[in-house]
């Protein structure tokens, strides 16, 4: 033992992602006949790593609630993920490779039909009861098939999901009505959001676990403390099944507003040691640091505005619609907002997804170009082909009350006017009237953000533009797109998937469901004694959040 | 004296009862849905009106205004201030904790409005028009004018920037631990002792002003009296009573202040508590966190008016 840990040098580090790439792609690839196998490993723990310590790490204001399956919100998942433990998981080296979790290894039928899960022996939760499959199950059922008031973001991922049968203590298999992609369906398995919680906790409490501080889990950490809107704190689970894990003897996470000067400055000031969702400001003073490592990545959210196509007849035509998305200058847009919350550009799909238009390929198409005025005359032509030469007058453009958007919507309304002569009224509401007003069809323009839970393109053509979808706020329907969102769903072949989803991107450049805005990214600065953790490459901040591999040194 | 202390009580009783009234009408006029608070965003859209509707049940919400405000009065009375909507953590365990944060801040800044506001008040008022009058006039107006949460901005950035400073960022009651506790509350105490002292500053030194042309201070200047002991003994004693007023006026603005200066400083007390409960619309936190403001207001005004009669023998009630 050298008291240091283990270092990787780029050779290995390729040899291995090479390695475990070509058993992901294996692995997909159905042998006839025969149920594919995975069983990669999981996070092991490091006997070199220095163990013990405090970690104080602030993500987000308080949690409106405790039940992470109903939550949508990172006020959740980041303080209480410590505390639990997936079926299977993302690792934490890379925030992407599927691995084992709770579930050993799995298996996928040829067909695509039945999934099966070989769950560890031996897994106990906080309050010393034995994890069996029908945990799992009972987790699932929850989340598949929601009871009467509980209400499940993901449950749409589980859509089908047939029965989940407990085949014996250890093992459970969920069989499915139609098949759907691996990826997709192992990537809602390996969510953040699917926590396994007990049976009995369900069962005590109706089903609703929304005031319910402390139910147990089987993760790294336990629930010590918690003060309303300051801090949660956890201690090491001395009897974690994954033996050596985790290296931290406590947790602190602090409840702090994202992007706010009181992150900001609790962080810089050495309050904590990890902070999430820092402020632009904040994060390029922090990389100005010499002991501090500021990382950012993608998240899973979409800043857009949509057109009511109910309630306005213009906005009801595509090219009227198509005409606002070209008009709009997203380069400056992105500008706008730079010392408020980091962006990118992107279409209707996530930029950074392996399915989506490159980046390279989208900054040539109209309305992404750096150059705005070919867009700009091609949005004029539209409208006077559509038959509003003139422009439109008297919009209501609902703007929901947060800084960015307020940013955004007088930016917008002054784009719209200049380039196609459409005048709007900013109408400021706060978050909870914008919803109502949203789903209420109150508006014309309506400008907010929608998070999905996977970066899988078939997760966002049901959730936001699919027929009568919960986020799809502009009421679009184009049935050529949804009868190719349900080919793409339930297609197999990776490749052949990749076309169809550029074929629908086309389309809704065609026939904007909403006009995208941009794309955000998350801001992390921690101090460099916090070591095994690489964020930078992680996909959004709900999928690898439990800290079990994070050690201090130094 | 007890029929004045039993009117005092009556008006007191009849002003909560209508502010009672207001907080609970204008929070349920109010647009808003805590409901999108509560499932998140993405719960709130994806929920049946079903759903919503027999959660807003479950919450009392969809009962009749007026069971609802008996409902809540019935609360106040038995001691038991409701749960938050949202974790069902109690009122009461909320005001606890962070009710002695605030009354410290609360308490310090009045304290700090009158180590800084009498001074100067007196200094002005024995040299009017001097350079140290000036001096005073323009430093106090300038106080009155920064709004305090801004003020609070720069010296958190200030400190942060120049000294790498912040005070500790959850509660530190002070008999946990004197000093850490020191440290929170005086940041906010100073910044809005600071502008209450210049009011009391312009105050006392009009209300000295006056009072040293009484004849009383004619004559004790006639018979040689020191003029350290004239103005101090003779003339502050009764300048001061409009003073003590304007403390109990301001020990309000103090309170309503501590709300954007507590979220300026990051003090998680009861004003932050409040910030946070409007954007939440946790409505049983928000109704009562304002009634207690407006309790400790008018109690604070009350206990002024009976202060009159032990400052000044004068007076009689």
């Amino acid at each position: 033992m050298t008291g240091q840990p283990r270092r990787v040098d780029r050779r290995t580090f390729l040899k291995v992602s090479a390695a475990g790439a070509g058993a992901v792609i294996a692995s997909r690839l159905p042998s006839p006949g025969s149920a594919v196998a995975q069983a990669p490993a999981g996070v092991k723990a490091d006997p070199a790593v220095k163990r013990g310590g405090t970690l104080r790490y602030s993500v987000h204001s308080a949690a409106a609630h405790f039940d992470v399956h109903q939550s949508g919100t990172v006020a959740n998942i980041g303080p209480q993920s410590p505390m639990y433990d997936t079926l299977i998981r993302r690792d934490p080296k890379d925030g992407q490779t599927i691995i084992s979790d709770l579930a050993e290894r799995w298996t996928i039928a040829p067909d695509g039909k039945k999934y099966t899960f070989y769950l560890r022996k031996g897994v106990k939760f906080h309050d010393g009861a034995d994890f069996t499959a029908e945990d799992v199950k009972a987790t699932y059922e929850r989340i598949a098939r929601p009871p009467k008031g509980v209400v499940i973001p993901r449950t749409p991922l589980f859509a089908t999901v047939g029965d989940i049968v407990v085949v014996n203590p250890h093992q459970i298999e969920f069989r499915m009505t139609e098949p759907r992609p691996a990826p997709y369906m192992l990537g809602a398995f390996a969510s953040g959001w699917n926590i396994i919680v007990r049976k009995k906790s369900l069962e005590e409490h109706g089903g609703n676990l929304r005031q319910v501080l402390n139910y147990p889990g089987t993760g790294p950490y336990k629930h010590v403390e918690r003060r309303d809107k300051e801090v949660w704190i956890m201690e090491r689970n001395k009897d974690y099944w994954n033996k050596g894990l985790p290296y931290l003897d406590r947790v602190e996470v602090y409840h702090m507003p994202p992007f706010s000067p009181e992150l900001g400055s609790s962080f810089l000031a050495g309050k904590l040691d990890y902070a999430r969702l820092l402020d632009p400001v904040s994060w390029r003073k922090a990389k100005e640091m010499k002991n501090v490592t500021a990382a950012a990545f993608n998240q899973s959210v979409i800043q857009a505005f949509w057109c009511n196509q109910k309630k306005n007849k213009a906005l009801n035509d595509p090219r009227v619609r198509r005409a606002i998305h070209l008009a709009m200058d997203r380069n400056a847009l992105v500008e706008v907002v730079k010392d408020t919350a980091p962006m990118q550009i992107g279409g209707f799909v996530y930029p950074f997804h392996e399915m989506s238009t490159p980046k390279a390929e989208l900054e040539k198409k109209l309305g992404y170009q750096k150059d705005i005025k070919p867009a700009v005359q091609e949005a004029r032509r539209l409208m006077a082909e559509a038959g509003y030469k003139d422009g439109l007058k008297g919009l209501d453009f609902v703007v929901r009350d947060i800084q960015t958007f307020k940013l955004w919507a007088v930016a917008i309304q002054a784009m719209l006017k200049e380039h196609i002569n459409v005048e709007s009224n900013l109408r400021v509401v706060q978050t909870s009237v914008w919803f109502d007003e949203a789903a209420a069809g109150n508006f014309d323009l309506a400008i907010s953000a929608i998070v999905s839970s996977l970066m899988d393109p078939s997760d966002i053509f049901s959730a936001w533009y699919g027929k009568g979808g919960p986020q799809n706020y502009g009421s679009w329907v184009n049935e050529p797109f949804h009868a190719l969102a349900a080919q793409i769903e339930k297609e197999l072949d990776q490749g052949k998937r990749k076309a169809m989803v550029r074929q629908a991107e086309d389309m809704l450049e065609k026939d904007p469901p909403l006009i995208p805005v941009a794309y955000e990214q998350i801001y992390d600065a921690y101090y460099n004694k916090v070591k095994g953790q690489n964020p930078s490459s992680y996909f959004g901040i709900y999928d690898v959040v439990r800290w079990d591999q994070v050690y201090l040194q130094g | 004296m007890k029929k004045y202390l039993l009117r005092r009580a009556l008006f007191a009783l009849g002003t909560l009862i209508g502010v009672s009234m207001i907080i609970f009408v204008v929070l349920r006029v109010l647009p808003g849905d805590p409901l999108v608070a509560i499932l998140g965003v993405e719960g709130h859209a994806r929920m049946m009106p079903a759903d919503k509707a027999r959660i807003m049940a479950d919450l009392g919400l969809s009962d009749p205004l007026a069971i609802q405000y008996l409902r809540w009065l019935r609360d106040i009375v038995t001691g038991d201030l409701g749960k938050s909507f949202f974790r069902g953590d109690t009122v009461r365990d909320l005001i606890l904790h962070r009710g002695p944060i605030s009354a410290e801040i609360a308490l310090l800044a009045l304290v700090v409005s009158w180590i800084v506001g009498l001074p100067a008040g007196i200094a002005s008022a024995v040299k009017p028009n001097g350079w140290l009058d000036a001096v005073a006039r323009v430093v106090s107006i300038v106080f009155i004018a920064v709004p305090g949460f801004w003020l609070g901005l720069l010296i958190v950035l200030a400190l942060l920037f120049w000294f790498g400073y912040k005070a500790p960022i959850i509660i530190v009651h002070v008999w946990e631990n004197p000093w850490q506790n020191f440290q929170q509350v005086i940041g906010p105490a100073v910044v809005l002792g600071l502008a209450q002292g210049a009011y009391i500053s312009r105050m006392s030194r009009s209300c000295l002003l006056e009072v040293i042309r009484e004849d009383y201070v004619r004559t004790a200047r006639a018979k040689g009296a020191d003029e350290k002991v004239i103005v101090l003994r003779h003339a502050l004693p009764n300048a001061l009573l409009p003073v003590i007023t304007i403390s109990g006026v301001l020990l309000g603005f103090v309170l309503g202040g501590s709300v954007a200066v507590e979220q300026a400083f990051g003090v998680p007390g009861l004003g932050r508590a409040l910030v946070i409960a409007i954007i939440e619309r946790d409505i049983i936190v928000v109704q009562n966190l304002v009634l207690l403001y407006a309790a400790i207001f008018v109690v604070v005004n009350v206990l002024v008016d009976l202060s009159y009669a032990w400052l000044d023998p004068r007076i009689r009630y």
